[in-house]
């Protein structure tokens, strides 16, 4: 019951928002934790669809490879490509992203973390960082996970501005294989909410495959209607 | 938005908020975790400190508590847990599996008095202390 109250309370807080955001609003959504060996690299996809919509048929994909620095932080280094029209697939940006484990886990009534990311497009010379606050709070076989991120672009043909974002994430801790989800994104032009799933793999005491995937729905007119995600990571 | 902001304001204290929790010690010798059963009292926050005493690193992974904790070798860590519910939670050490396994046994009040009403009659010295 009070964990329904607090999932009740940050929903409308995070739809209250008078978020701007025109980037990928739909991403995964971190968890403020660091392992202090963890290794990985990572696929993830995004796909967006709604007939006579301009994002309609957007294609994401993102590699990357990341690793621990310390106890608390950790590193990882990505190549995006994107599409909009059949014809302009590329690799399109290239990206850093820094976490920062600030608490440990329980040490709190909730887990913070912060998210640092420097991205360059190639195609429109344009930069963004985006910095802002993983937190985490576990109610008994549930974990509540929101990432409250501040994005600023320049450069390029693009207007200098500051946008925000914000991502939700509530998972049933069901089966380490199985652990279903609720996710919820806000953004300029963009809320939408829809189901999720991920899961864990173990092939040997220190490699590992995880995955997560979510279907998103619009919750307004400005958003499209469906966009699916999918990542999944090879920690060794 | 007045009254998104007061709860947001309250959020971001209220997670801070902190109380004292009893410590506890797990050891790590030899891949094997000790005592491999360990007991707690079930809801209230607890710490437990873990000791590595092999000069490997060892991962304390439990999927019910919902832990995964990196300890380096000849090193120590802390994991904190709880309220837990009353129950028996197993970790095992993730880099050495077969080995280093342990349950962490949650007792009720009435179980944990009991328990430690025990241990002082067979003065051992599990007992626990506050910060």
């Amino acid at each position: 019951m009070r964990s329904l109250f607090w999932l009740a309370g940050i929903v409308l807080l995070a739809l209250s928002f008078t978020a701007l955001a025109d980037g990928r609003v739909v991403d995964k959504v971190y968890h403020p934790y660091v392992g202090a060996l963890e290794r990985d690299v990572e696929y993830r996809s995004l796909y967006q669809r709604q007939s006579q919509h301009p994002d309609n048929n957007t294609l994401a994909q993102k590699l990357g490879y990341g690793f621990a620095v310390s106890e608390r932080a950790a590193l990882a280094f990505y190549l995006l490509a994107e599409r909009v029209m059949p014809d302009d697939y590329t690799v399109a940006s290239y990206e850093v992203e820094l976490r920062y484990m600030l608490t440990e886990q329980g040490q709190y009534n909730w887990d913070w973390g912060l998210l640092f990311e420097y991205e360059h497009q190639q195609q429109t010379n344009s930069n963004e960082i985006t910095t802002g606050l993983l937190m985490e709070k576990e109610f008994t076989h549930t974990s509540l996970t929101i990432n409250t991120l501040l994005v600023y672009e320049w450069g390029g043909n693009i207007k200098n501005e500051l946008e925000t974002e914000f991502r939700l994430q509530y998972r049933y801790r069901y089966l380490p294989a199985l652990q279903p989800s609720i996710e919820i994104y806000s953004g300029e032009n963009y809320k939408g909410a829809g189901p999720g799933f991920m899961g864990v793999h173990k092939f040997s005491p220190t490699r590992q495959l995880k995955w997560e995937a979510a279907m998103v729905f619009a919750l307004d007119n400005d958003t499209i209607d469906r966009t699916l995600r999918f990542a999944i990571s090879y920690q060794f | 938005m007045r009254v998104s902001r007061q709860y947001l304001w309250l959020l971001l204290l209220g997670s801070f908020a902190l109380s004292a929790r009893q410590e506890f010690s797990l050891k790590l010798k030899d891949h094997l975790f000790s005592p491999a059963r360990l007991t707690v009292p079930a809801g209230e926050k607890i710490k437990i400190r873990l000791i590595n005493q092999d000069d490997t690193p060892e991962e304390f992974e439990s999927f019910s508590l919902n832990r995964e904790k990196v300890v380096l070798g000849q090193s120590q860590a802390v994991i904190y847990l709880g309220p837990l519910q009353p129950g028996e939670y197993p970790f095992f050490g993730d880099f050495h599996p077969d080995s280093a396994k342990g349950v962490l046994i949650a007792l009720a009040d009435a179980q944990w008095r009991a328990h430690q009403q025990q241990q002082t009659e067979n003065n051992e010295t599990e007992t626990p202390h506050v910060d």
